[in-house]
């Protein structure tokens, strides 16, 4: 097991930060934008740069939708993004119980 | 922490993520868990919750149990009813705030549990209304009466509150559920104006007791 294993998309403090936050969530919620902004202290123009790369590689979802007649955009980890993070963090868990042998 | 390329060639680099990258696995496992716990301090706080219900409970019996006890009927009179009504609307109030803050811009699977578990509270305690008043409709004396409606009441709260716990995984209101119908069964059991001070006592007292453990299992999570 190396650092090579450790997926590029979810590599990243920002990245990792969005994925770990959407993963802790109930399997199955959305969350909306400003309050997932507000759980990272991110601003909307990163944030959104962020979540745009990983719905590209599958692990997020974005429904827009309608509160009243206000937009609202909900954000969502996919299975893949789910099983991604997972492994993400298995893998830390195992390079840290390397380093330590 | 070596430099390494995405999966795919074609896709552009994104060179400031090659720094972005925490720095070793223990600093990425630490923003894990700094998150996870952003997630739960951002959500229904038990503590709180708890803690309000065990004041109310405690104050609301209290007052009941010392107006019954001067009462001929040995039941509460309408004085203590008045007080106990004041702080259950007032910690449900306290709860509907705060749970709406809490889940606000969250939806899917965990909105619709919380709809239908709500639903089950309004439902219970609409029938227990009404099977209060089809006692008082047969004629129950005072104390009858009493018994049942605090009975029927507390099998609301206390079987919501196990169902609850199963539900969320949540040990301390699985068991606080089961010692409310315990404290209820025991209060319509003894003598009234006991009755009320059992209730205030173990009911009241033991939301106060799962408060501070809640507390307590938080800090150490």
């Amino acid at each position: 097991m190396s650092e090579v294993d450790l997926d590029p998309v979810i590599h990243s403090a920002s990245r990792l930060r969005v994925v770990a936050t959407l993963a802790a969530l109930e399997r199955g919620d959305r969350v909306s934008f400003p309050r997932l902004q507000k759980l990272l202290d991110m601003t909307a123009g990163n944030l959104s740069t962020h979540l745009r790369r990983l719905e590209e590689a599958g692990y997020v979802t974005q429904t827009k939708t309608h509160v009243g007649r206000t937009p609202a955009t909900y954000v969502e980890l996919s299975t893949a993004g789910r099983l991604a993070f997972e492994r993400y963090t298995h893998t830390l868990t195992q390079l840290l119980k390397g380093a330590q042998e | 922490m070596e430099r390494r390329e995405p999966h795919d060639p074609g896709e552009p680099a994104y060179p400031a993520d090659v720094d972005d990258a925490p720095p070793d696995p223990r600093s990425g496992l630490a923003i894990v868990a700094a998150q996870r716990r952003k997630v739960r301090d951002s959500d229904v706080d038990d503590r709180l919750l708890f803690g309000v219900w065990g004041v109310a409970w405690l104050v609301g019996y209290a007052a009941q149990w010392w107006t019954a006890t001067t009462s001929p009927t040995r039941t509460a009179t309408g004085q203590g009813g008045l007080v106990f009504a004041a702080v259950a609307v007032a910690a449900l109030v306290v709860t509907l705030v705060h749970v709406a803050r809490a889940t606000h811009g969250v939806a899917g699977t965990s909105k619709q549990v919380g709809m239908m578990y709500g639903w089950a509270w309004t439902i219970g305690f609409v029938g227990q209304g009404l099977l209060v008043a089809g006692v008082v409709g047969a004629g129950g004396n005072p104390e009858v009466i009493a018994i049942v409606a605090n009975g029927a009441a507390c099998l609301v709260v206390g079987l919501l509150y196990m169902a609850g716990g199963a539900l969320w995984q949540q040990l301390s209101l699985y068991l606080i559920g089961a010692w409310m119908i315990a404290t209820a069964a025991a209060a319509s059991l003894v003598t009234m104006p006991t009755g009320y001070l059992v209730m205030a006592l173990a009911g009241g007292g033991g939301m106060l007791v799962a408060a501070v453990l809640a507390a307590l299992h938080r800090r150490r999570a």
